[in-house]
């Protein structure tokens, strides 16, 4: 299949974007890099493989990255990229998953709230909230509920990730977003499917209203909103950045961020690297569910 | 002949940002017993808005009926609530409708979509509903029903739709059968074959059928009656012959004036000058009076009442009462005039 | 419905003449497109709050700073970590105005003779002038990045629209490849190489936000190049510019306005979160979002310095989404009622 190609050919430009990318950077990784002779630095080099041309530097590594070896943290004393972001990814896999599940479910049920009361009170008060939830800055709302919940409340821990109720505060801060895309765009496709002749059919065969409403229009309305599950992604990935921080969540994104200000190029390199083939594969999968759900198209043969 | 159905000056209403559009304005209809009813007039002469309030599907919260009843079985449907209507849209009365392309919910089988009515108001098993569709499928002339049982509307062209939507509205034996304007969006030949099904299985069933149409090639096919629409009020009804033979009111004169005929010392088509009337500030006479070349004051200030040809051909103009001029329908339509 | 009958006399029953041309008249002005979408935005009242609240913001940011005398770079450890307070407002107490902290009022601990309307930080830094100046930083970048993406994604979306067929396919892949990566990642690896500061940073947002703006003006250029009204073009020998212009940009110029809309909170999320981890404006220039970066850190002891910026913040992002909301309602003629 021509998308799997893709994918594939996708992900290589991946990699060699953040090889050039850590070539470019400023600084070396090595600390107290003054305080070594030229010598000293040069063996180092050496010995990290950082003084070979550039174009056998990307070919040892594309050669590495396949057989799953990332290179080794500078950062960690040269521990397998792949395994320190081994150890952290099910967090991240967890909070990002939580997330997606709680945000997809209220943005469903928010957004079917209010494209069925179009115009009135409660549709406004959805769309406000929605909006509310696209616009304050994760950081400032999470920011806030610790100070609110953690701080002059005591009820919530406000950071790290060891129990259920750790949980709750990052899991909201990140879901936010994601209620308020997924309501949004749900409000609008519902708007478009409650005034299709299809629903007015259904509803002149006698079908009870609550049929109409969850085994026509929502059924009909949710499936383009499987479109929406890839940026969503990229969205969630970015948010764990900022909430892993706050939170002091020991996942990829607090990685991320470390490894920039220790410069450990290859944990910066694999990191992203990670990212991008989640947010691939994730788009590649969203594609093909897409098909397979819509009757209309899985049946006419693809696009 | 007993009346099935009766409209009793009904009156509707939509409420826009513009204020409130009167499209129906005190419409008496009767309907018999096995027979059909054609409804003619132009868009937005409130024919679909008459059905609508019928079956009770006014968009909400626009439109609302003022004032008036629909007696249905010694019930009057516009004051029942919806979950009361429910059980009897599609089981006792039954719509269709214009568009057979988007009629039909595209990500359901057709086959659970007609089963889905048949469940709704019979109580049988899954098995039994599905027999049942599959004889309804063979019942409207679907080649190999077992098959396409299974399949989505997609699959199906817009002739093969309208006769599944037909399928489901008489699955469950409805007394009265409302077809809005059902063969406006098909090509002519499938028309045709859309308009025999309906007739042989009207003589079938015994459906009584209100049918929306605006091309009187259709009244003259399938109907016993007519009533013919403009601006919110019924101008003439009568039977088929008396409408087609002897009409009496100057916009029916203008409807079958407007009919191209094949060979006819006319070249140019005839269409009636002006606008439909805007209902958001009805005129207070009678509505076709800008447009009528017979119009007179009263007609501009009033209203006419019905005048009575005979039991069935009721006419509102102001040109059946005495005092008015006689005035002759246009050759064209006279009988042996032009065609 | 019956009539007395001596209402209506015989001289009623004269003829009249009609002009029917009179009731060919479509009821009703006709409006342009623009007046039309105006008068729908104008009725969507949050929208039009969210246009003043954005006017006022725009308005303290220009002049905020001019109101005291006070620089974003004035120090004086002496006025350190003063709460805020406004004259006038505090005798509120409710309110956070009134230059207290735990009930003790600091600027008469600290000898502090001038009140500082939204107080200092712990240099002893004047915070309104320092909140609206971060705030005048945040939207240059915002609005520069946004306009930058205008031209690239117009330009971009459009080409590959007009021209379709393998140079459309080969676009789009890069397209593709491009939205392989988050955005945000990209954003600050090229931040990495290009050293915080103003420029890199507008140029690192303006890089990754085109993407979006040239899907959607392709995607409404493709849908405008079938319409039979460019057909008609066409046919009528219109040269490459002339149906551009003519036809397809102003079309889509609803579509473009309302993605800046959108574009622009989007700039000011991501500057604010760069500096937030510590990439974006360095000191003692302050952006919105460094004023939080800071304020974070003594978040439990004086709350103040993330609450107003964070505020402000929020006010911005808030207001161009409803707005943009409202634009993309208004210029909607399927919406109409």
């Amino acid at each position: 299949m021509k998308r799997i190609v893709y994918m594939i050919i996708t992900f290589l430009v991946v990699i060699t974007f953040t090889f050039l990318t850590m070539q470019l950077m400023p600084g070396t990784p090595f600390k107290n890099q003054n305080r070594l002779s030229p010598e000293q630095l040069a063996q180092l080099k050496h010995f990290y493989g950082l003084d070979e041309p550039i174009p056998v530097q990307y070919i040892h590594y594309v050669g590495n990255a396949l057989h799953g070896d990332l290179g080794g943290s500078f950062q960690f004393g040269m521990r397998p990229v792949a395994t320190i972001l081994g150890e952290k990814a099910p967090i991240s896999l967890d909070l990002g998953i939580e997330a997606i599940v709680v945000g997809a479910i209220f943005g469903i049920l928010l957004g079917i709230i209010a494209g069925l009361r179009r115009g009135t009170a409660l549709d406004y008060g959805a769309t406000f909230i929605s909006v509310l939830g696209i616009s304050i800055p994760s950081f400032v709302l999470a920011v806030f509920m610790q100070y609110l919940f953690g701080v002059k409340l005591h009820i919530l821990p406000i950071a790290y990730w060891k129990g259920f109720e750790y949980h709750i505060m990052p899991v909201i801060a990140l879901a936010v977003g994601v209620v308020a895309n997924v309501a949004r765009f749900m409000r609008t496709e519902m708007v478009e499917v409650v005034n299709q002749d299809y629903i007015t059919t259904a509803r002149a065969k006698g079908i009870s209203s609550f049929s109409v409403v969850f085994k026509h229009s929502v059924r009909n309305a949710l499936i383009p909103v499987i479109t929406i599950l890839g940026p969503l992604t990229a969205a969630i990935v970015t948010g764990s950045l900022v909430i892993e921080n706050i939170f002091a969540i020991p996942g990829i994104g607090s990685q991320f961020v470390d490894s920039i200000v220790t410069n450990d190029y290859p944990m910066i390199m694999g990191t992203t690297e990670l990212y991008s083939a989640l947010l691939i594969v994730m788009i590649f999968i969203v594609d093909i569910l897409y098909g397979v759900i819509d009757p209309r198209i899985r049946l006419a043969g693809g696009r | 002949m007993e009346n099935i159905l009766e409209v009793n000056d009904l009156h509707v209403s939509f409420e826009t940002h513009r204020g409130e559009v009167k499209a129906v304005r005190g419409v008496n209809l009767t309907l018999q017993k096995g027979e059909a009813l054609a409804i003619v007039g132009e868009s937005g002469s409130g024919k679909s808005v008459t059905t609508r309030a019928i079956m009770g599907l006014l968009p909400k919260p626009a439109g609302r009926v003022k004032s008036g009843g629909v007696v249905f079985n010694e019930r009057d449907l516009t004051k029942l609530s919806d979950k009361q209507l429910q059980k009897i849209r599609g089981s006792e009365i039954s719509m269709i409708f214009q568009d057979p392309m988007t009629s039909l919910n595209p990500t359901m089988t057709i086959g659970k979509q007609i089963m889905e009515v048949i469940k709704r108001h019979q109580n049988v098993s899954k098995t039994d509903a599905k027999n049942r569709a599959i004889e309804l499928l063979e019942l409207v002339g679907i080649p190999n029903p077992e098959e396409r049982i299974k399949q989505y509307p997609h699959q199906f062209s817009g002739g093969m739709r309208q006769r599944v939507i037909i399928a489901i509205a008489l699955a469950c034996n409805p007394n009265v059968l409302i077809a809005d304007e059902p063969t406006t969006a098909l090509d002519v030949t499938i028309q045709a074959q859309i308009l025999d099904l309906m007739k042989d299985l009207q003589k079938k069933t015994n459906t009584s059928i209100i049918l929306i149409t605006h091309d009187l090639g259709v009244v003259a096919n399938m109907a016993q009656r007519v009533a013919v629409m403009y601006g919110g009020k019924i101008i003439e009804t009568g039977t088929v012959d008396e409408i087609f033979y002897e009409p009496r009111h100057p916009y029916t004169w203008g409807l079958l004036s407007s009919m191209p005929r094949v060979n006819s010392k006319n070249s140019e088509l005839f269409a009636i000058p002006g606008t439909p009337p805007d209902l958001s500030n009805p005129p207070k006479g009678c509505p076709f009076a800008a447009r009528c070349p017979h119009a007179m004051k009263v007609c501009t200030e009033f209203m006419p009442d019905y005048s009575e040809m005979s039991d069935t051909h009721k006419i509102a103009c102001w040109l059946q009462d005495e005092r008015a001029p006689k005035v002759q329908p246009p050759e064209m339509i006279q009988i042996g005039g032009d065609h | 419905m019956t009539l007395l009958n001596n209402e209506i006399t015989k001289d009623m029953f004269e003829p009249v003449v009609i002009d029917s041309t009179e009731s060919e008249i479509i009821a009703g002005k006709s409006t342009s497109f623009w007046k039309d979408s105006l008068q729908r935005l104008s009725r969507n009242k949050g929208a039009v709050v969210a246009a003043i609240i954005l006017l006022l913001i725009v308005l303290l940011a220009l002049i905020g700073p001019t109101m005291n005398k006070y620089g974003i770079d004035d120090q004086n450890v002496v006025r350190q970590n003063l709460s805020a307070k406004i004259p006038g407002l505090d005798k509120i107490h409710w309110l956070p105005f009134d230059g207290s902290e735990n009930n003790v009022d600091l600027y008469k601990t600290q000898h502090a003779k001038v009140d500082f309307w939204f107080g200092t930080d712990d240099l002893g830094r004047d915070l309104w002038t320092r909140t609206w100046k971060g705030t005048q930083i945040s939207l240059f970048i915002a609005v520069v990045a946004a306009a930058v993406d205008l031209l690239i994604g117009v330009a971009y979306g459009g080409i590959s629209a007009y021209f379709g067929g393998k140079i459309d396919n080969i676009m789009q892949r890069i397209v593709e490849v491009i939205l392989g990566i988050p955005n945000l990642v990209i954003i600050i690896l090229m931040i990495l190489i290009l050293r915080p500061g103003l420029v890199s940073i507008i140029v690192a947002i303006a890089l990754t936000g085109w993407v979006n703006m040239s899907r959607i003006v392709r995607a409404q250029m493709l849908r405008l190049k079938s319409e039979e009204y460019v057909l008609a073009s066409r046919t009528l020998g219109a040269s490459h510019t002339r149906i551009i212009s003519r036809h397809l940009l102003p079309n889509t110029l609803g579509q473009i306005i309302i993605n800046t809309m959108f574009t622009i909170p989007s700039a000011i999320f991501f500057e604010a979160f760069l500096s937030f981890i510590g990439l974006g404006i360095k000191d003692p220039v302050a952006s919105l979002g460094s004023l939080i970066n800071r304020g974070f850190g003594v978040l439990q002891i004086h709350p103040y310095q993330v609450v107003f910026p964070g505020i402000v913040i929020s006010l911005l992002l808030i207001c161009f989404n409803i707005l943009g909301d409202g634009l993309r309602d208004a210029f909607d003629p399927k919406l109409r009622q």
